[in-house]
């Protein structure tokens, strides 16, 4: 057990955690935050995806305690209020779901996306998100969606 | 008379997913986001041998540690068996086991740690049995024999089958024979300028849903089981559970829960009824989530299949006749799929051509490796990459254009369908020219590339029960409510436009409620590309009710008779010049005590007399050093009717073509020894976006589609026959004939260096 302290979606929040407490276990069980997915529990699939200080990772390999000091954010963590981010909007608007089981962990691995390049090309976009699987939509809503929102940056 | 309107307010429109802001905001609540009070966790004990005596168990250790509250084994659990149609499956398996992953003892504890902790704990000693692994195998005099009990299959196996159907035949593990004739296959083949014949295999694919298999059971002080399930069809899963449990109907309440993804694989009830038998002996609630290694190993993947064709033309390539045997490979259960034999087996032997003679033989067989289950089109794939890949051998064979060969052969007005079904509308034709067109097939090419083409032809599917409820409240809003949950197909927002549609409403003033089995009407669920084609029946049935109390309402409120009152584009209602809106009239009705008004409908199975047609082109680049295969283009050109919604519509286009890309391109259960070796997500190799080829689609309205607002059906048209496209294109580009899915670069490579494409 260590004490950690870190933010989630921007809210100071103090735990003791096992050593051994998965960080996608510790948002989903203990904060109740259902939104993060967790599916193929070895870094493949991206479903459990969730940013770190900006930066995506897998919260099926990552330990909570790694989290400490760090910034977490999640798929509750990026509307305002009832003002949907843009990339909600766009894979609202364009199709980039079907199922949902994928759309929190595309949505913030593309939120890193456009926070690294706001404009990214079709290519760029796609090698950015080989790491998050869909088995719905084939991906090209996904990159449509995700290129919308980049256009309105 | 009140008329259906088509203002299209709704229909036609790109409107948003009713589901899509919660989907989005990460609210949606699928089975494994339910947390109850008091709530532990399952997981089972599997077989390591494919076929084993069971000697002993002992569950003393595992019992015994701390935090372990029900430790259950097959002399614990209802001697009962679970299937769809066959019952074959046990709830934990008691004598022997039959595959790589067959469960013989569960655990719950309070965490998933304890509950592994346990099944480590377990010992048991097994006697490895003789073992089968083919299905060519498995059908031999000598094959030892899977299932040696008989096995109970409901009784209507035969319903809606063309052929004659033998279930458990005199031949050793086959499930179901089934054999369709049409014509006179021998004297034709007698007669034929030249004869075909040609074998091809498909691997088993997982239906690669990301969602895993999910259940939650907690057992009420009242005697009521509430489960929370990812599963597609809550009323059939009640009812096989009720059947296995013996636990009333009424007294099984699936709660509604969002499914995160199914492509067929979550119909059958997988571990619900173990993980009820946990809850029963701990007392709490038991959760248990399928492992990703577990999905890829144990679950209810697409059969694999041989198929073997033999065709004899005339000298214009013209079809006689066509011979085929199709094996499937059930795996060591057949109880997770809900029919005698795979439909698109036998249904889609002869493609989209008109076939005067044929002889089909279609077997289902036991082997000691993982049982499967439906997946999109359940047989069609296997069967039509042999089909289209088998018309491209013949086409050059004849010395005759692929395309000018199907073009030559399609069912067109007037003809029947191989199966001798009559149908009207026959775009075959159309759809391969218009797909050819933005395809460019005659344009010239430079070296290494090649195009290929194949097609398909698949009716709506008109089968089974689809209820809904609707209530029209006060303020004129409507809600519907239905019984089985939108697997991310679109099914309750397709359900949303419909309803609007027929009251002139905007999708905004119409809400979509999943009940539970309780409170919801019977739901055959998402199965077959059919739900908007039956809740579509299903709606305008209660519409057409509720219509007419509006306008018995509408005329009281406008001093008329029923007769009198016309309904309007906008939902109002209007007679001798005096006009009321909806809302209006609900609130008058409201205030004299007659709204909210509510009615129910229900479909009316019926055999659709349209089927639909789809061409795809595939253009690949081969590097002939390496063998590597790069799908470069599709086109896909689909014959529709009316589209509910263009971003849902394309969704189902694009999703299912990529799955097939995954089919053709990467996605194989391997097995070694009948044991799973492509058991994680790094080896089981899923299409990512870098996969995805420029695509192009081509719509031909005007298709006329069987079901209310002329719509059809378009989940399975986009998926079944792309993978013969691509090695259809291989074979253009280097000469090397694929006959084995998926391609590799090391198939291309030998076909290359045994001189293939040396010309």
């Amino acid at each position: 057990m260590r004490t950690v302290k870190l933010t989630i979606n921007g809210k100071p929040v103090i735990r003791e955690i096992e050593d051994n407490r998965l960080l996608v276990e510790f948002l989903r069980e203990d904060q109740k935050l259902t939104g993060t997915k967790e599916s193929c529990g070895v870094g493949v699939c991206g479903a459990c995806t969730v940013l770190l200080d900006g930066k995506p990772i897998s919260s099926c390999l990552t330990l909570a305690v790694h989290a400490d000091g760090g910034a977490i954010t999640t798929i509750e963590g990026i509307a305002e209020g009832d003002r949907l981010h843009p990339l909600q909007e766009a894979f609202l608007a364009h199709g980039g779901l079907q199922c949902g089981i994928c759309t929190p962990g595309q949505i913030l691995a593309a939120k890193a996306l456009l926070e690294a390049n706001p404009h990214p090309t079709k290519a760029e976009i796609q090698h950015w998100m080989m790491g998050n699987l869909c088995r719905c939509t084939g991906y090209y809503k996904i990159v449509e969606s995700i290129a919308v929102a980049a256009g309105a940056n | 008379m009140v008329a259906a309107s088509l203002s299209n307010k709704a229909i036609g429109l790109p409107v948003r997913r009713v589901d899509g802001v919660a989907k989005v905001t990460g609210r949606t609540v699928y089975a494994g986001d339910v947390d109850l009070p008091g709530m532990i966790y399952g997981r089972c004990l599997r077989s390591p041998y494919p076929s084993a005596r069971i000697v002993s168990i002992d569950t003393r250790r595992a019992a015994a540690l701390p935090g372990v509250r029900a430790v259950l084994t097959g002399a614990d659990v209802p001697d009962v068996r679970y299937g769809r149609m066959c019952k074959d499956v046990p709830i934990l398996t008691k004598d022997v086991v039959r595959f790589v992953g067959d469960k013989l003892a569960a655990v719950a504890a309070d965490s998933i740690e304890t509950a592994e902790a346990a099944l480590e704990l377990i010992d048991v000693q097994y006697e490895e049995l003789p073992a089968v692994f083919s299905a060519e195998d498995a059908v031999r005099p000598s094959a030892p024999i899977i299932h040696s009990e008989t096995v109970e299959v409901f009784p209507n196996a035969a319903a809606g089958i063309h052929g004659e159907l033998r279930m458990y035949p005199p031949i050793p593990n086959v499930i179901s024979q089934l054999k369709v004739q049409h014509g006179d296959a021998a004297s034709a083949f007698a007669g034929a300028y030249k004869i075909f014949e040609h074998r091809f295999a498909v691997p088993s694919i997982h239906q690669g849903y990301i969602e895993p298999h999910t259940c939650l059971v907690s057992i009420g002080a009242d005697g009521v089981v509430d489960l929370w399930v990812a599963n597609k069809g809550p009323h059939i899963a009640r009812a096989h559970m009720a059947a296995a449990t013996g636990i009333a109907e009424d007294r099984i309440r699936f709660n509604p829960v969002a499914i995160g993804g199914d492509f067929g694989g979550k119909g059958s009830l997988m571990d619900t009824l173990l993980c009820y038998c946990l809850a029963r002996a701990a007392g709490r609630p038991v959760k248990m989530v399928m492992t990703s290694f577990e999905e890829l190993t144990a679950a209810n993947p697409r059969h694999s299949a041989s198929v073997t064709l033999r065709t004899g033309v005339d000298r214009d390539a013209r079809l006689l006749a066509i011979e085929a045997r199709v094996i499937f490979n059930a795996g060591a259960y057949a109880g997770l799929v809900p029919v005698p034999t795979l439909h698109g087996g036998y249904a889609e032997v002869a493609g989209a051509y008109r076939v005067p003679n044929c002889a089909f033989e279609v077997l289902r067989v036991y082997t000691n490796t993982v049982p499967c289950g439906h997946m999109r089109a359940p047989g069609a794939p296997q069967v039509t990459f042999a089909v289209e890949s088998h018309i491209d051998m013949i086409a050059h064979g004849m010395v005759l254009d692929p395309l000018e060969m199907r073009r030559r052969n399609a069912i067109a007005e007037g003809d029947l369908t191989p199966l001798g079904e009559k149908r009207r509308l026959l775009r075959c034709r159309e759809t391969i020219d218009a797909g050819a067109r933005a395809f460019g097939w005659d344009k010239p090419k430079p070296a290494d590339i090649g195009r290929g083409i194949s097609i398909f032809q698949h009716p709506p599917g008109n089968f089974g029960r689809s209820t809904v409820a609707l209530t029209m409240g006060v303020d004129g809003r409507i809600t519907i409510q239905v019984g089985s949950p939108d697997t991310g197909t679109g099914f309750h927002t397709i359900a949303a436009q419909l309803v609007a549609e027929h009251f002139g409403a905007s999708v905004e003033e119409v809400d979509v409620v999943q009940g539970d089995t309780l409170v919801s009407g019977f739901e055959f669920g998402s199965s077959g590309q059919r739900l908007t084609t039956t809740i579509g029946q299903a709606i305008a049935a209660a519409a057409d009710k509720m219509k007419q109390d509006l306008t018995a309402l509408a005329a009281e409120r406008l001093n008329c008779a029923p007769s009198d009152i016309q309904m309007g584009e906008d939902g109002s209602f209007a007679a001798a010049g005096a006009t009321i809106d909806r809302r209006t009239l609900m609130g008058w009705a409201a205030a004299r005590g007659k709204a909210p008004l509510s009615s129910q409908g229900e479909n009316k199975p019926v055999p659709s007399d349209r089927t639909s047609f789809v061409a795809h082109f595939a253009e690949v680049a081969i590097d002939r050093e390496t063998g590597q295969v790069r799908l470069r283009r599709i086109v896909t050109a689909h014959d529709i009717g009316t589209i509910v919604n263009p971003i849902t519509h394309q969704g189902q286009i694009e999703g299912g073509l990529i799955q097939a890309v995954g089919q053709a391109m990467s996605e194989r259960i391997a097995l070694k020894d009948g044991a799973v070796i492509t058991a994680h997500l790094g080896d089981y190799k899923l299409p990512t976006v870098m996969d995805i080829p420029e695509l192009e689609t081509v719509l031909l309205p005007g298709g006329g589609g069987a079901a209310p607002f002329s719509t059809t059906a378009i989940g399975e048209m986009s998926n079944v026959a792309v993978p013969a496209a691509i090695t259809n294109a291989v074979f253009d580009a280097v000469g090397v004939r694929l006959v084995e899915l998926p391609i590799s670069a090391e198939k291309v490579l030998e076909g290359l260096s045994d001189g293939a494409g040396a010309a």
